[in-house]
């Protein structure tokens, strides 16, 4: 093909074939390529701003849910507070009781076994006593070396009792109830 | 890269020059043919990839094909809505075209050896296609101009400003000559960086040529200096294409804004 030298700053004909092949692929981008890419740049966008909605809605029943949660642990935590403290109460009220049960129980019983000792040493005493007279007239006879008869010598027999009467009393504990 | 033409079929020894091209006669009119092989493919690769993103674009999670088409609308968008405003929203396909479009062609420029090997010339390294973009985007703008002040309005526009009404002929004056600056300006600014571009990349591979004896310091200079030319080359035609994409959207602001 034939080459020709022409004045570069100065268009020819081709001008006109330049902007026929532009006209063309600004139909065919204009017309078929930008809508659809608009299109599919509107419906990602459409759909990121749902998503935001979605995730702020989430977002805020997350809040909502945590917020539900710090009362109810906090409810609770009162609740224990004041069950702990009702079964302080109450087991203070539960020793208190038992310490003045068990007060009056040991002092029953200390006031039965006192009772009981009194009365076995009223036996003793009473036992010792019917045998000192027989005792002291067996002892006498021994050391006199003849009988005596209880009814001659009832005074002798009366002191010896006597006297063993006021030993045991003297031998009995101080306060005389233990 | 304008010249690559005649870089193509001349000897590597050759004078670099610009405005050479293959010719075709269609209907009795001269057409470059290098320059029409280059821009169809341009269209062609810009179409494929729009119909392949169509075809694979999904609202879900897009890939990464889908993410720079989608990437390139929506700051396009963004662009038309912060200087139109929502009136703006018919210009977005147009200043989307227009970027994809120029940045296809320009990238065009880093295939290739450079020049006496390139097959693809940038088709805006030529003034055909860069003033073609630019009339249709001014003719556009005056269109958006009418429709939005109404012909009194469009009118008082070029009469009654910068000066008071009474200057009205410095005022005419004036104003024809910013309206006919603006598609020039537009298109020179992309065509002359495009040009420069090619002009260096001829100029790297003409340095082949060089020797010293027998050491080829020519040779040594083009493999250093090609590839870093060549991604300062695809840096401006990047550049290049957003700037001639915002320029659009700012003209049609201020064609369609309520302040003179």
């Amino acid at each position: 093909m034939p080459i020709a030298t022409s004045n570069f700053l100065v268009p020819n004909f081709t001008i006109v074939f330049e902007l026929i092949a532009f006209l063309i692929v600004l139909g065919v981008i204009g017309w078929f390529v930008l809508p659809i890419l608009d299109k599919m740049l509107t419906e990602r966008q459409e759909q990121i701003r749902s998503e935001l909605e979605a995730a702020d809605k989430a977002k805020e029943d997350a809040e909502e849910a945590d917020t539900e949660r710090r009362r109810a642990l906090e409810d609770a935590r009162s609740q224990a507070r004041e069950i702990i403290a009702q079964a302080t109460t109450t087991a203070d009220q539960i020793v208190t009781g038992s310490e003045a049960r068990a007060q009056e129980e040991y002092e029953r019983i200390v006031r039965s076994a006192d009772a009981e000792v009194a009365v076995a040493r009223q036996t003793a005493v009473d036992e010792v006593t019917s045998k000192v007279g027989v005792i002291v007239l067996a002892a006498a006879e021994r050391v006199v070396g003849r009988e005596i008869r209880a009814s001659d010598h009832q005074d002798l027999i009366d002191e010896a009792i006597a006297a063993v009467r006021s030993e045991s009393e003297a031998g009995a504990p101080a306060g005389g109830t233990r | 890269m304008s010249g690559a033409g005649t870089l193509v079929a001349r000897p590597l020894l050759a004078n670099i020059s610009v405005g050479d091209h293959v010719l075709v006669r269609f209907l009795g009119f001269n057409l470059d043919a290098d320059l029409l092989w280059s821009t169809g493919v341009a269209a062609v690769v810009t179409i494929v990839l729009g119909l392949w993103a169509r075809a694979r674009a999904t609202s879900g999670v897009p890939g990464k094909f889908q993410l720079c088409w989608e990437i390139t609308v929506t700051a396009t968008q963004k662009q038309v809505e912060s200087s139109i405003g929502p009136r703006g929203a018919k210009i977005v396909p147009l200043a989307l075209t227009l970027f994809v479009f120029i940045l296809v062609g320009n990238l065009f420029g880093i295939v290739g050896l450079g020049a006496t090997y390139d097959v693809l010339l940038p088709p805006a390294a030529d003034i055909n296609l860069p003033l073609a973009l630019a009339l249709f985007v001014i003719v556009l703008v005056h269109i958006a101009s009418v429709r939005s002040r109404g012909i009194v309005g469009y009118v008082k526009h070029y009469l009654a400003q910068p000066f008071p009404i009474f200057l009205f002929p410095f005022n005419l004056f004036i104003n024809v000559v910013e309206e006919l600056a603006k598609p020039i300006t537009l298109a020179l600014r992309l065509f002359g960086n495009l040009l420069s571009g090619g002009l260096m990349l001829a100029l790297l591979a003409y340095l082949v040529n060089w020797r010293l004896g027998i050491v080829p310091v020519g040779g040594i200079l083009f493999i250093v200096f090609d590839p870093v030319w060549k991604l300062f080359d695809l840096l401006i035609g990047v550049i290049q294409a957003f700037i001639f994409a915002l320029l659009t959207i700012l003209y049609f602001d201020t064609a369609m804004s309520d302040v003179h």
